[in-house]
């Protein structure tokens, strides 16, 4: 990570940007290719230097990536994050969609969250063996 | 109209018949006809006693709705039922 002399904002080359967020540089510069990214600032020897706005920007796509959204999908939704007034109506529905699917993702989280802290609870209670143990040998045997 | 008591147990739990008993005590206080109450093996019923938010053993719905979490003093679940069936009435 680097700063310019005159400039308090960190600037990152491509190294540093696989570092922080675990994508590859062939994954970086792929989505600078297609637009996921926007076109990424050179030095004058053509290094690549990313902002915290890029970096964040890749954040997004990862966690829009781990609830299954396609990439066509995460451009939309990288349109309606830089600049959400100015939306077509097309984006505000797919990102209103996609907000509805976190919600029953959520739902289901929390749910599958209460039973196994449950299970454990019963775990750390019981003098009578683990009932996690015993609950997941019944559904296994089902 | 009757009220609903449901105590859920698990497998090695020691409080959980102490909890049984307390309810099966106050169902003879109040009467049988006013409260059924049913005793519920978590492990059985896994979905239902997690939609209520059952984390632990014992715990004590009423009427659909969980109310006390471990085992409550009898007073203070006495209190809830008499509370519930006076309204009722």
């Amino acid at each position: 990570m680097r700063r310019k002399a005159d400039d308090k904002r960190p600037e990152y080359r491509i190294g540093d940007v696989t570092r922080l967020t675990g994508l590859s540089a062939d994954t970086l510069r792929y989505y600078e290719k297609i637009g996921l990214l926007p076109s990424i600032a050179r030095t004058a020897s053509g290094i690549r230097i990313y902002t915290d706005k890029d970096i964040s920007r890749l954040r997004f796509i990862q966690r829009a990536q781990k609830m299954n959204f396609s990439l066509a999908e995460i451009a939309s939704l990288l349109t309606m994050r830089e600049a959400p007034q100015r939306a077509r109506n097309n984006v505000r529905e797919l990102t209103s969609m996609k907000l509805e699917e976190i919600e029953a993702r959520l739902k289901d989280i929390r749910t599958l969250r209460n039973e196994l802290q449950l299970l454990l609870n019963l775990c750390r209670t019981s003098d009578a063996g683990c009932p996690i143990i015993e609950s997941l040998d019944r559904h296994e045997n089902r | 109209m009757t009220t609903m008591v449901e105590v859920f147990t698990s497998p090695g739990c020691r409080v959980c018949g102490r909890a049984k008993t307390l309810l099966r005590e106050i169902a003879e206080q109040v009467g049988c006809d006013r409260i059924h109450w049913r005793a519920i093996n978590v492990l059985e019923e896994l979905d239902y006693a997690v939609d209520l938010g059952v984390l632990s053993t014992p715990a004590i719905a009423i009427d659909g709705e969980l109310i006390f979490t471990g085992l409550p003093p009898m007073h203070a679940l006495r209190a809830e039922l008499d509370r519930r069936l006076a309204i009722e009435t």
